[in-house]
C-alpha cells in the first residue's frame, strides 16, 4: 500500500486534511518569511479558511460517507456546520488583526493556534468515535488557552487563562469519567454500535448508564457555558482580549453543538426521555440567571458574557423539544448566535485605543453623535440579541420556541418569554446609552482599520437581512436534518 | 508471563534492602550528639542569610515540556517498531506523517531558538 | 495464584499510601516524590493485568518526563510549606464532603454486577505479547486518533514556546567584543551648539 492509496481512503476527510496542511504551512511560512511580509500567515490563514469554507460547501449535498476505519463521518450536518464554523472564525481572525499589531501580539502564533482550534472543531462534528471526538475536544480548547494567555503584558488575560484552562479541564476530565462509563456498559467506543446497543434496551436500565449520562451532560454544559456550569464565563470573557472572546465565543459553540448531537441524538436517540430533564434544568437556570444577572452589570464584555449563558438557555430549548424541527431550530439559533456574538465583541475590539478596550458600557455613550454608522450597527446586534423583528434573533427565538410547543411544552416556551422580555431591557438600556447620553467628554475617536470595518458591516448588515429573508438558511438548517 | 518479571521485582526488593540497610545500620549504630554550632549552615564564618533552596529558572520548565514531547513520540515508536513486518506500508506511513508533524514542530522549535539557552 | 492475590494488595496498599503521602506530606517536593512511587505501585497493578507495554509507558513518561516538570514547577515557585498547611485546613470541610459523595458514587452506583459481561479477564499465555497486539490496532485500524496524537503534541510545542518569556529581562551581560571593537565615534558626538542667553 503507497501514500496514494493511504489518502484514497481519507477523500470524506479532505477539507479536514487540507486545513492541517494549510496550518503546517501557515507555521512554516512565519517562521522563514515573516521578515519579508509580516502579515503572511494571516493572508495564508485567511486563504485557508475560503478554501475549506469552499471544500465543505461542495460536500454539503453529498450522502454520508465514512473514513479511517468508520471513525471518521462526512455527512450534510457536518459540512453546514463545518461552513458556518469556518467562515465565523474567518471573522473573527479578520476583527483580530489590527488589535495583534497594534499590542505586538505575535501574529504568526495567534493564527496557527487559532486554525488548529478550527481543525479541532472540525472533528468534533465529523468524528464516529469518542475517541476522536474527546481528541478533537481537547484540540479545540488547548490552543483557545494559550491565545488568551498569548498577551503576557495582560494580568487579566493569564488570569482569564489559568481560570479558563483548570475549568476546562475539569470538564474534559467529567467526559471523559462518562465516555468511559459508557464503554462500561455498551463495551464500544463507536458511535453507531453504541446507538446499537442503547436501541436494544438492556442497557440503559443500570445506574452506571444513569452516571456516565450525568458525567456527560456535566461536561457538555460546562463547555457550553450553561447554568450551573457557568461560572467560568464571565470571568473569561472579560478577561480575555476581546478578539480572543469573539472567538471563542463563537466558532467553539458551533463546534460543541455538533459534538452534543453526535453524543445524545446519534448515540441515544431511543433515550431522549433521559437526558431531556438535565437539559430542561439547564435550560431554565441559562436563562433565569444569564437574563437577571446581566442587567446589573456595568462591564460590557461581562453583560455580553452572562447574555452569552442566556442564549445558550436558549438553544437547549431546541435540544429539548427532541424533534428534527428542534434540533434544525437549535442548529439555526447556535448560527445566529454565532454571527450576534461576533459583532458585539468585535465593536468593543474595534473602539479599543492603544490597546486599551472599550469594554464599559461607559464608554459607548452617545456613540451616536461621534460616528453614527457604528452606533446603527451596534443597535442592529443589541435589538438581534433581545430577540426584536426584523432581525436574526427574532427568527432564532422564534423557531425554538415553536418547536417547543410541537411537543406540548408550552410553560417552558411561555417561561422563555418571560426571561427574554427581562432580557430586553438590558439590551436596550445599551442603545439608549449610545443615542440619548450624552458623550461624556470630548475624548478622539480612533481610526478605525477599513478592512474591520467593511467586516462589521456586513457582519451587521447580515443580522438584518437574514432577519428580513431567513427562509433560506432555515430551510438549509432543515435539509440536513432529513 | 508475570513469571518472567519476578526476577525483577526481587532485584528491585535486592537494590531496595541493600540502599536502605547501610543508612539505617548508621542511623542506629552512629553515636548522636548534636549541638547547635554542628547543625548549623557552613558559609564562610558568617550566618547564613538565604535559604539553600533556590528557585528554578522558569527556562527549565520549557526544556522539560519539549522532553515530554518527544519522550511520548519515542514512546509511539516502539510498537510500530515491534510490528513493522504485520502492518505494511499502511503502518509505515501512517508512522512517517505523525513524525512529518513532529519535525515540523521541532523546525518550529529549532528556528524560534528554544533550544538555546541564553 | 495465591502469590498474585498477596502482590495484589501489595501493591494497592502502596498506590493508596503513597496517594495518601501526597496530601498529607508538609513539603511539596516529598509530595511529589510521593506521586512518583504512586505512579511506580500502578504501573506494578498494570503489569499484573498483563497490560505490559502500558505499565512501561507510565514509568518512562510519567515517573520519566511529567514528574520531573512537576518537580521543576515546584521548585520554580518555590512553595512555602505553610501555604499549603493553610489552604489545607480551608478546604478541607468541602473537600471531606466531595470525597464522601465521590467514595458514595463509586461504592453504590458502580458495581461490578452492573457492567453487562465483563467476566474474569482473559489470561494469555506466556508468548503473549502486549506491544504487538497494541502495535497490530494502533497504527491501522486507530490510525486516525493516532495521528490526532501528533497534532495535539504540535499544538503543544507551539503554544509551549510561544507562551515562553523571550528574554531573561532582568539580566545584564557584556558583549565583550562590542567593546573591543567599539571607536570614538560611537562613545562621543560633539556638537557645536549656539550659547544661549541667561533667561
Amino acid at each position: 500500500m503507497y501514500l496514494s492509496t493511504f489518502f484514497a481512503n481519507a477523500t470524506p476527510a479532505l477539507p479536514e486534511i487540507a486545513l492541517l496542511s494549510m496550518t503546517c504551512i501557515v507555521l512554516l511560512a512565519d517562521l522563514f518569511f515573516s521578515r519579508l511580509c509580516p502579515r503572511i500567515p494571516y493572508y495564508l490563514t485567511q486563504l485557508a479558511l475560503l478554501g475549506v469554507i469552499c471544500l465543505s460547501l461542495c460536500a454539503l449535498n453529498k450522502p454520508q460517507t465514512s473514513a479511517f476505519f468508520g471513525m471518521f463521518m462526512a455527512d450534510p450536518l457536518s459540512s453546514l456546520l463545518n461552513v458556518f464554523i469556518c467562515l465565523t472564525s474567518l471573522f473573527s481572525f479578520l476583527y483580530a488583526r489590527s488589535f495583534l499589531e497594534e499590542t505586538k501580539m505575535p501574529l504568526g502564533e495567534y493564527y496557527t493556534l487559532g486554525l488548529f482550534s478550527v481543525l479541532g472543531m472540525m472533528l468534533m462534528v465529523s468524528s464516529q468515535n469518542f475517541l476522536p471526538l474527546f481528541l478533537g475536544l481537547e484540540l479545540q480548547s488547548l490552543p483557545l488557552y494559550a491565545m488568551i494567555a498569548l498577551r503576557r503584558s495582560s494580568g487579566i488575560a493569564s488570569e482569564a487563562a489559568m481560570k479558563y484552562f483548570i475549568m476546562g479541564s475539569l470538564a474534559s476530565a467529567m467526559l471523559l469519567y462518562g465516555i468511559s462509563l459508557l464503554y462500561g456498559v455498551t463495551h464500544s467506543l463507536s458511535i453507531s454500535e453504541a446507538a446499537i446497543i442503547f436501541s436494544q434496551g438492556t442497557a440503559t436500565h443500570n445506574t452506571v448508564f444513569a452516571c456516565a449520562l450525568v458525567f456527560i451532560i456535566a461536561g457538555i454544559a460546562f463547555k457550553f457555558g450553561a447554568a450551573p456550569f457557568h461560572a467560568w464565563a464571565p470571568d473569561v470573557y472579560q478577561g480575555a482580549p476581546s478578539i480572543v472572546t469573539l472567538f471563542l465565543g463563537s466558532a467553539p459553540k458551533i463546534a460543541m453543538l455538533g459534538f452534543t448531537f453526535k453524543f445524545l441524538v446519534q448515540a441515544m436517540p431511543t433515550l431522549q426521555t433521559q437526558w431531556q430533564l438535565f437539559f430542561i434544568i439547564l435550560a431554565v437556570l441559562s436563562m433565569a440567571l444569564g437574563n437577571i444577572v446581566a442587567v446589573v452589570q456595568t462591564n460590557f464584555k461581562r453583560m455580553l458574557a452572562y447574555s452569552s449563558i442566556s442564549h445558550m438557555g436558549y438553544m437547549l430549548l431546541g435540544l429539548i423539544s427532541g424533534t428534527q424541527a428542534g434540533y434544525a431550530a437549535a442548529t439555526f439559533y447556535i448560527i445566529a448566535y454565532a454571527f450576534m456574538t461576533l459583532a458585539g465583541f468585535a465593536m468593543i475590539a474595534l473602539l479599543s485605543k492603544a490597546g486599551v478596550e472599550a469594554e464599559s458600557i461607559k464608554d459607548f455613550q452617545g456613540l451616536n453623535y461621534k460616528h453614527p454608522w457604528l452606533a446603527f450597527l451596534v443597535m442592529v446586534v443589541m435589538f438581534s440579541m433581545a430577540g426584536v423583528p426584523p432581525t436574526i434573533g427574532f427568527f432564532a427565538k422564534l423557531s425554538v420556541l415553536q418547536a417547543l410547543v410541537q411537543v406540548d411544552l408550552v410553560w417552558l416556551a411561555a417561561l422563555a418569554l418571560i426571561f427574554s422580555v427581562i432580557g430586553a431591557y438590558y439590551y436596550i438600556a445599551v442603545i439608549k446609552t449610545m443615542y440619548f447620553d450624552q458623550p461624556e467628554k470630548s475624548t478622539p475617536f480612533p481610526t478605525l482599520p477599513l478592512d474591520a470595518t467593511i467586516a462589521i458591516s456586513v457582519n451587521g448588515l447580515l443580522l438584518l437581512i437574514l432577519g428580513l429573508f431567513p427562509s433560506g438558511l432555515i430551510e438549509l438548517c432543515n435539509k440536513v436534518f432529513l | 508471563m508475570l513469571g518472567q518479571y519476578l526476577p525483577i521485582l526481587i532485584f528491585i526488593l535486592l537494590g531496595i534492602v541493600m540502599g536502605v540497610l547501610p543508612i539505617l545500620g548508621g542511623w542506629i549504630l552512629g553515636p548522636k550528639k548534636p549541638n547547635k554550632e554542628k547543625l548549623a549552615a557552613y558559609e564562610c564564618g558568617f550566618p547564613a542569610f538565604e535559604d539553600a533552596r533556590l528557585p528554578f529558572d522558569v527556562r527549565y520548565y520549557l526544556v522539560a515540556i519539549l522532553f515530554i514531547i518527544f519522550d511520548l513520540e519515542t514512546a509511539f515508536f516502539v510498537p510500530w517498531a515491534v510490528v513493522l513486518n504485520d502492518i505494511g506500508w499502511f503502518g509505515f506511513w501512517a508512522m512517517m506523517i505523525f513524525l512529518g508533524l513532529l519535525v515540523i514542530g521541532f523546525i518550529y522549535e529549532w528556528k524560534k531558538g528554544a533550544l538555546e539557552w541564553e | 495464584m495465591l502469590l498474585e492475590t498477596i502482590f495484589f494488595y501489595l501493591f494497592a496498599a502502596g498506590v493508596v499510601l503513597s496517594a495518601v503521602g501526597v496530601v498529607f506530606l508538609r513539603n511539596p517536593v516529598h509530595s511529589a516524590l510521593s506521586l512518583v512511587l504512586a505512579f511506580v505501585f500502578s504501573a506494578c497493578l498494570w503489569l499484573m493485568l498483563q497490560a505490559e507495554f502500558l505499565a512501561l509507558i507510565l514509568i518512562l513518561v510519567y515517573v520519566g518526563a511529567v514528574m520531573t516538570l512537576f518537580l521543576f514547577v515546584v521548585m520554580t515557585i518555590n512553595l512555602d510549606a505553610d501555604i499549603k498547611k493553610q489552604t489545607f485546613v480551608h478546604y478541607l470541610p468541602f473537600g471531606l464532603l466531595l470525597m464522601a459523595l465521590l467514595a458514595a458514587l463509586l461504592l453504590f452506583v458502580l458495581k461490578p454486577a452492573h457492567f453487562l459481561s465483563i467476566g474474569q479477564p482473559i489470561i494469555q499465555d506466556q508468548d503473549y505479547s502486549n506491544v504487538q497486539v497494541l502495535g497490530k490496532v494502533l497504527y491501522t485500524h486507530y490510525v486516525y486518533p493516532f495521528e490526532l496524537a501528533a497534532v495535539l503534541l504540535l499544538v503543544a510545542i507551539v503554544a509551549a514556546i510561544s507562551l515562553n518569556p523571550r528574554q531573561p529581562s532582568n539580566k545584564k551581560t557584556q558583549n565583550t567584543e562590542k567593546q573591543l571593537y567599539i571607536k570614538r565615534a560611537d562613545r562621543v558626538r560633539l556638537l557645536s551648539m549656539p550659547t544661549e542667553k541667561k533667561p
